[in-house]
């Protein structure tokens, strides 16, 4: 549905995004990582042809975002950063004058713009001016904007971006119920949000794409395997713990009374608990946890894009 | 097209329920008000003024000062605003037109600024029907004073909008836009401080307040409608490059 090719935006001084390429398939969400100014924004801006890329190329649909902007715009919908909107209308004003500007043929307004209200939970706030509205019932307005012509894609730029915990996770219910008819390209800095809903994230950093995977996936690759553990036996204990295979490193803390308690980061497969549990017996220490901590996806994110002193050693 | 009935129809709205454009009219309704009541004084004094009514009407210093500040009133939301708010990228990534944009916006400044005219032709009915003159007005002179009215607001309400168009700061819109105006209408003084030739004839053709004479005396002449008609398309055009900038900026 997105196809974009060796993306490239130069601004006079910088590079914003370095040669990115990435496909999203049909009826898929994808998340939009990145630390502030990774250039999530400028490739967003690309894609809804408000800004021309300077080398590369974008199809929506199968439409060049460059050569046919007529096409690829009724086909996308999009919600910019911090969500703007027109103060001095009503949210009905608003959503008539968006839908009438998107091409909405006019039997159909009325119905479209109902089912938008429907959805996005506006029904109660139609002839309320938006200017003064809570902050997530703006937002929710400028989704329903973005829907209120049926594109095929959408675009949200950071959606959930100050709202209360309850309201993300109305929006984020939202907009996960909107991926069984539309394609979704959603930028945020909440990973728990992109764990939450995303088939697939796509990371940037400083320009350049540095992950696009699974979310499932990118964990397994990216990320360590971390064993929380409480054990008791000999003082030497940690040492022989860090001569297993596969045991990157060993944060254990000695207590007064003989119990060690901390974590193991060790690689990805295999799982260390099995072996562990064998040395346990053997040696005769006695074990009160053992479990294993799934990467999350803010290890993946920090391991991906810190800076290189830091990449080393994930610490928690 | 339908596209820009779409946003003509939401900037005119949006004029509506702002102050905006309450403010300008008020302030234009009351200054052209006082210069009626003093034609209206005059008149009823009996003493016949060495000009026609509708000189006075579109030609005193009164009538320039809202000439020259209700345009910049006017225009100077139509796109900062949007550019501070960030409404300007929802509109231009919307299946429509930059032209549409900027001739939509246009259009909407320059039915308000017509609305605010509106009123004043009350005036005009009031002198004919109950002055004790013959004909105090002359309907040929009133329509080229309207027309004048006209072509002068066409072409700087279009200077409004394209200083709009670069900035997101209403206040710094205003300032230029009036700013660019001024310098206009002083050109058209430019003969009272110089006898050069060339100077002379710049001044002639920039002179406003020349024009707005003629015109309300009845004289419509091609030039100066040329001059204002060109000079709008030109500073539309410009209002339209200033929105693609976002292509070619780097």
């Amino acid at each position: 549905m997105i196809h974009v090719s060796h993306l490239t935006k130069r601004f006079a001084g910088h590079i914003a995004v370095n040669d990115i390429s990435f496909d999203v398939a049909p009826r898929e969400i994808v998340g939009f990582l990145g630390p502030n100014g990774a250039g999530k924004t400028t490739t967003m801006r690309m894609l809804t042809g408000f800004l021309p890329p300077t080398g590369g190329r974008i199809e929506i649909d199968g439409f060049d975002v460059h050569r046919d902007p007529a096409n690829v715009r009724k086909r996308i919908g999009y919600l910019p950063e911090n969500c703007p909107l027109y103060p001095e209308l009503r949210v009905d004003e608003y959503l008539r004058f968006r839908a009438a500007l998107k091409g909405v043929p006019w039997r159909r307004r009325r119905a479209r713009i109902a089912e938008c209200k429907e959805r996005c939970g506006l029904k109660d706030v139609g002839s309320r001016l938006i200017g003064q509205l809570s902050k997530g019932y703006r937002q929710r307005v400028g989704l329903a904007e973005a829907l209120v012509h049926d594109p095929d894609v959408l675009i949200l730029d950071e959606p959930t971006i100050g709202l209360d915990p309850n309201q993300m996770r109305q929006v984020r219910t939202l907009i996960e119920s909107l991926s069984a008819r539309h394609t979704i390209l959603l930028s945020t800095h909440l990973l728990s949000e992109v764990d939450a809903i995303c088939n697939r994230v796509l990371i940037l950093h400083e320009g350049r794409m540095i992950a696009a995977d699974p979310t499932s996936a990118l964990k397994r690759k990216t990320a360590h395997q971390r064993l929380a553990l409480e054990i008791k036996g000999s003082p030497d204990l940690p040492s022989r713990l860090a001569a297993l295979p596969g045991v990157k490193e060993v944060h254990l803390d000695p207590r007064q009374d003989g119990w060690f308690r901390g974590e193991l980061i060790c690689a990805h497969e295999p799982d260390l608990r099995d072996t562990l549990f064998g040395l346990a017996l053997e040696q005769q220490w006695a074990i009160r946890e053992l479990h294993r901590r799934e990467p999350s996806l803010e290890d993946v994110f920090v391991a991906l894009t810190a800076s290189g002193a830091t990449r080393a050693g994930v610490k928690p | 097209m339908n596209g820009f009935l779409v946003l003509w129809r939401k900037e005119v709205t949006s004029f509506v329920v702002s102050p905006v454009a309450y403010v300008a009219g008020v302030f234009f309704l009351v200054v052209m008000g006082f210069i009626f009541w003093f034609l209206a004084s005059l008149l009823a004094t009996g003493a016949i003024p060495g000009v026609s009514v509708m000189n006075l009407l579109f030609g005193s210093p009164f009538f320039w000062m809202t000439q020259l500040v209700i345009a910049p009133i006017l225009t100077m939301r139509s796109f900062a605003e949007e550019r501070r708010t960030g409404t300007f990228e929802t509109l231009l990534t919307a299946p429509i037109s930059d032209a549409a944009v900027v001739l939509a916006k246009y259009m909407a400044v320059l039915t308000i600024y017509i609305l605010i005219w509106t009123p004043t032709v009350a005036y005009v009915y009031v002198l004919r029907e109950f002055s004790a003159l013959e004909a105090p007005v002359d309907l040929g002179a009133m329509a080229g004073g309207y027309i004048g009215a006209l072509l002068i607001g066409m072409f700087y309400l279009a200077i409004g909008l394209f200083c709009s168009a670069l900035t997101s700061n209403q206040i710094i819109a205003a300032i230029s836009s009036f700013a660019l105006i001024l310098l206009l209408f002083f050109g058209g003084f430019l003969d009272v401080i110089t006898h050069r030739p060339g100077l002379q004839t710049l001044a002639a053709i920039l002179s406003s307040h020349e024009h707005m004479f003629e015109f309300s005396r009845g004289v419509i002449d091609t030039r100066p409608i040329l001059f204002h008609l060109s000079g709008t398309a030109l500073l539309l055009f410009a209002t339209l490059r200033a929105l693609q900038s976002r292509h070619w900026k780097t």
